[in-house]
């Protein structure tokens, strides 16, 4: 249908809407018109992609000079199929309502791991080595060979494209990653370089957050993008964790003897090719020595080393003369990297800020803060000019190397913490350095700085002026969205209590007590005999979830749940919880039921939807804290607090409550589907928990359903599972929570949107 | 061997003295060589980026150091590199001892910002404890008010207990953490830490300035001087200076040499020879 959103007319594909998806439509057109940033929130399962891109296309094409790309970022891969096939549908009505073509070009982009269809580097499993095998077909200096020797190897794919594939544009359609390599196969060029060309000149781009937050990777593939694009963060509930991992290294004593190994074998290289080529030494040192930047040199393919974020001053001033020579460079970092072996060989925790390790460092090895600055810049030169093939065996000097640019560039925001033996094993020596950065707006901030509007939103964002805090923007809006419901088709309740009055709690001190345990063990028995089919478990975390199987499976709880459900488990190893789930979704099929015991921030809380009668039921046994012991957490809540005024408490609860939220939410997946969400743990139901849930949890958590025992809760679920199992029609939800286009458009609904409309 | 605090080397007669002898701090033993050439070599090369007019010049110094420190360390030429270090040790005496002392700019501004974070963070420590004293305080003052008015208020219980729920909650949002301390002025300019004498600029001393008389090329007749103009009659035919135009400046010469410039100039201006006589 076609709606006029504020007075845009969008084109969405379906014939109903639902009004949260109008309202999510207007806060999003307002963000646009501003210019500015926004946070929204919108429950799962209510249609957030196919809003995000009617609305964001449609504005595109009435306003094309002020928006001109759309650049969707995801996490998955399915998750990026999913928004191509919402986009092409899309596209189809368009062309159906235009009675033409839409000029539109959309692509996904991904690792050279899905693209590659070369037919022997393709039938590689792993992302690495498919990378470092194309890097040694089309590496300049490989190709160059290739002209005097035609025996040396390269790839066809690419040299047709490079050939002819930058003449000829794709032509405006949508491409997945099928699409592109059926048409690259067609055609002889290859989807991986086609799609990186393509991405400058296409107008929707999706493609994973790392392309745009990883400063590495970032630098090489998202360097080109106009300012006027719209950057969209799907599912960036976790946006800050992902920002503080592109820019934190971890270094340990297996890392670094690789590097030693890597820096003797570079030596050697660099003895043999001063013997034999000494003229190509010489020009790399000539070019050092009039400081221009490689870059400019530098093809395409070359760009496969990382670099982290390098100021801009590096680019412009010339590399210092103290490891401008090749031999100079290499034994300048053999002296770090012996100074990092003594760094290791502590026998407590450290704990220090950027500027005194470097002033140690200068000390005891007499390594300035300038050549470490431009330590990864030169390493990459080297390794250029020494056309070197197999660059993923210098990873670990390439990793040394991008820590000592980083430490050497920022003074602030970051921490290095050096940690004798794990916490839980303080018997077994494993020293192990974390630069661990404190602070998520640091890699996030040129995206801010750079786009026009940037876009986040998630079906969990709550609280939402978290957000803006700790990534440091000012969004023009935010808001919340509920869910509206024909049905209440959501049960969440918080249990407190066991049927003997015995609190329930993860709490550490409690969480061993047997009648804690035993009173969870109970829950879970009599939920899986009143609930059908698929039952889902989330505990704090794994070594929790084996104490606790271990003492039900003492208690004989475990061979009663068996008696209704089979039992799966989730374990730290990703094959075997494929396997797990398969068979969960195999039992959950036939009609037995089954129980899936997993972990809050595992690879199922995350990634693995339970819709329909996969997850009729979802219980939280107890509040997924972090592990709050890690030094590494409690130097970025103190920065937390002394930068942004956020109390630790404040940010540990706000944590533990949207992995919560992400958990139960799980389970319901649209609005025809039903679930009942179970907080168990007493702790949920004080305010501070409580009101962290997101709007759309929150709103049917009613005051008499925050503080049941164990039986009381199994009351509520069956009346709820009774009410549900009535037959529920479409007729049902028109004009409620399905609209029409009339509906929409008639004055008393758009009144009531109003009302419903919910800033924070 | 060492009984005497040195003494020589038992198989090639080296003289060893014990106090030179230390613990390895490395594990490789060519960096540790390496390092204590590199100590004793830097001692004397202690030029500073400040001290050199150009980058490229600094660069070049800066590899040069490198090359004699390698070459000691792989005993490539030691003799002449040996020369080499007496030759620069004797030309830069005096700034070898003048840097000996200094910091490079580098180094002071990582001592600032160490210096910086231990101020902040015992600051934090004090505001802290200060703030977590004073909530433990306020939470055991409502509760004394609180059974005070429960002993001896006329209002009933569920009265006193509402309005005093309400009290603790206004107080809660209330104490969070005060705002950072200033650390800065409105300029940038970072207080109470020592960094702050900006070095001057060095000025680029060019050419003492001279005056040359302005050659005007008018391309018509030759313009006539004030004393012409009043003598051959031109000052008749436009209007005289009246007595508060003189006062404000003004002179009738003025208008008279505007005119005939106005008129003047351009005269001897042929477009199609595209010259003037």
């Amino acid at each position: 249908m076609k709606i006029n959103v504020d007075g845009l007319l969008v084109y969405f594909p379906y014939d109903y809407i639902y009004p949260e998806q109008y309202m999510y439509m207007l806060e999003l057109k307002k963000t646009l018109d501003a210019k500015g940033h926004c946070a929204l929130e919108m429950p799962s399962g209510t249609g957030k992609t196919v809003s995000l891109l009617a609305l964001i296309v449609a504005y595109m094409r009435a306003n094309p000079n002020d928006v001109t790309k759309l650049i969707y970022c995801s996490r998955t891969v399915p998750e990026l199929e999913k928004v191509v096939e919402e986009l092409k549908s899309l596209m189809v009505y368009y062309e159906k309502e235009l009675k033409e073509k839409p000029n539109i070009l959309g692509l996904a982009l991904s690792s050279r791991k899905n693209l590659c269809i070369h037919s022997q580097v393709s039938l590689e499993r792993d992302g690495k080595i498919v990378d470092a095998r194309c890097h040694s077909l089309t590496a300049s200096h490989v190709r160059a060979q290739h002209k005097h020797n035609q025996d040396i190897p390269v790839c066809g794919f690419f040299e047709n494209f490079d050939a002819h594939g930058r003449e000829e544009p794709l032509p405006a359609g949508i491409y997945g990653l099928d699409e592109l390599k059926d048409y690259c196969r067609e055609k002889g060029y290859c989807p991986y370089f086609m799609a990186r060309y393509a991405i400058t000149h296409a107008n929707v781009v999706v493609y994973s957050y790392y392309y745009l937050l990883d400063p590495k990777i970032a630098e090489q593939v998202s360097n080109g993008l106009s300012k006027k694009s719209v950057v969209v963060f799907d599912e960036a509930h976790n946006i800050d964790n992902v920002c503080i991992e592109s820019l934190s290294v971890k270094i340990n004593r297996r890392i670094l003897d690789k590097c030693q190994q890597n820096l003797e074998s570079l030596s050697k290289l660099i003895n043999r090719i001063k013997d034999t080529d000494a003229e190509r030494l010489k020009h790399e040192y000539q070019r050092l020595v009039e400081g221009l930047r490689e870059a400019s040199v530098a093809r395409e393919t070359d760009v496969i080393l990382s670099n982290p974020v390098v100021p801009d001053e590096i680019l412009q001033e010339a590399v210092p003369g103290n490891i401008r020579n090749a031999e100079h460079f290499v034994s300048f970092m053999k002296r770090f990297l012996e100074y990092m072996k003594t760094r290791l060989r502590v026998q407590h925790v450290v704990s220090e800020i950027p500027p005194s390790f470097l002033k140690d460092c200068a000390q005891k090895v007499c390594i300035d803060r300038k050549p470490l600055r431009f330590c990864s810049e030169r390493l990459r030169s080297l390794l250029r000019t020494l056309e070197l093939t197999d660059i993923q065996d210098f990873s670990a000097l390439i990793l040394v190397s991008n820590f000592a640019t980083l430490v050497s560039t920022y003074t602030k925001g970051f921490i290095l913490i050096i940690e004798p033996f794990d916490d839980r094993t303080p018997t077994i020596s494993n020293p192990i350095l974390s630069f661990s950065c404190l602070d998520a707006s640091i890699a996030i901030k040129p995206v801010f700085d750079r786009f026009q509007t940037v876009v986040i939103t998630s079906g969990t964002l709550s609280p939402l002026d978290m957000y803006p805090k700790i990534l440091d923007f000012r969004p023009v809006t935010m808001a919340m969205f509920t869910m509206t419901l024909a049905r209440t088709c959501i049960c969440p309740m918080i249990v407190s209590k066991g049927n003997d009055q015995v609190a329930m709690t993860s709490k550490f001190e409690s969480r061993e007590d047997p009648a804690v345990i035993r009173n969870y063990g109970n829950l879970l028995v009599e939920l899986s005999a009143v609930v059908p089919d698929g039952v889902v478990c989330f505990f704090t975390s794994y070594i929790y979830m084996e104490s606790t199987v271990a003492s039900w499976y003492e208690q004989g709880i475990i061979d009663q749940v068996q008696k209704h459900k089979l039992l799966f488990i989730e374990t730290q190893d990703a094959a075997e919880t494929s396997l797990a789930l398969l068979n969960y979704q195999k039992a959950c099929n036939n009609g037995r039921g089954a129980v899936l015991l997993s972990v809050a921030r595992g690879k199922v809380s995350e990634g693995i939807d339970f819709d329909h009668h996969y997850g009729r039921c979802v219980i939280m046994f107890g509040v997924p804290y972090v592990y709050t012991q890690s030094k590494i957490l409690k130097a970025r809540l103190e920065y937390l607090r002394d930068q942004f005024q956020i109390r630790e408490n404040d940010f540990l609860t706000f944590d533990a409550m949207r992995h919560a939220a992400q958990c139960v939410g799980r389970a319901l997946r649209g609005k025809t589907d039903y679930g009942i969400m179970v907080f168990a743990d007493k702790r949920f139901a004080r305010a501070d928990k409580r009101g962290k849930l997101p709007r759309w949890i929150q709103e049917h958590l009613k005051d008499g359903l925050c503080n049941l025992s164990t039986d009381e809760a199994i009351q509520v679920a069956k009346r709820f599972l009774r009410q549900m199992a009535q037959p529920f029609h479409r007729e049902d939800q028109l004009g409620l929570s399905l609209l029409t286009l009339e509906q929409l458009e008639s004055e008393e609904m758009q009144k009531k949107l109003e009302q419903k409309m919910q800033y924070v | 061997m060492f009984i005497k605090g040195s003494g020589a080397c038992s198989e090639c007669g080296t003289a060893l003295r014990r106090s030179n002898f230390r613990l390895q701090l490395f594990e490789d033993p060519y960096i540790e060589k390496e390092i204590d050439i590199r100590k004793m070599i830097l001692k004397d090369f202690n030029k500073k980026e400040e001290d050199f007019t150009s980058l490229k010049d600094y660069n070049d110094y800066l590899e040069m150091v490198e090359s004699i420190i390698y070459n000691l360390t792989n005993n490539i030429d030691v003799e002449s590199t040996k020369k080499q270090i007496e030759f620069y040790k004797k030309d830069n005496k005096d700034l070898i001892k003048k840097n000996k002392s200094k910091l490079s700019k580098d180094e002071e501004y990582l001592e600032m910002l160490i210096q910086q974070e231990k101020q902040e963070s015992e600051v934090q420590r004090q505001l802290l404890q200060e703030d977590e004293a004073r909530q433990k305080n306020m939470k055991l003052k409502n509760k004394e008010t609180l059974i005070d008015e429960l002993m001896f208020s006329e209002m009933s219980a569920a009265d006193i207990m509402a309005s005093h729920r309400e009290l603790t909650k206004v107080t809660d949002t209330s104490s969070t953490l005060p705002k950072k301390a200033t650390t800065e002025f409105s300029t940038g300019i970072k207080m109470g830490v020592q960094d702050t004498y900006i070095p001057l600029s060095k000025v680029e001393t060019g050419e003492l300035y001279k005056y040359e008389p302005v050659e005007v090329f008018m391309c018509g007749p030759k313009f006539l001087s004030e004393e012409e103009l009043a003598i051959l009659g031109y000052l008749n035919h436009v209007r005289g200076a009246s007595n508060p135009d003189r006062g404000g400046g003004y002179r009738s010469v003025m208008a008279c040499q505007r005119a005939l410039q106005d008129s003047y100039c351009g005269l001897y201006y042929f477009p199609d020879s595209g010259a003037a006589s």
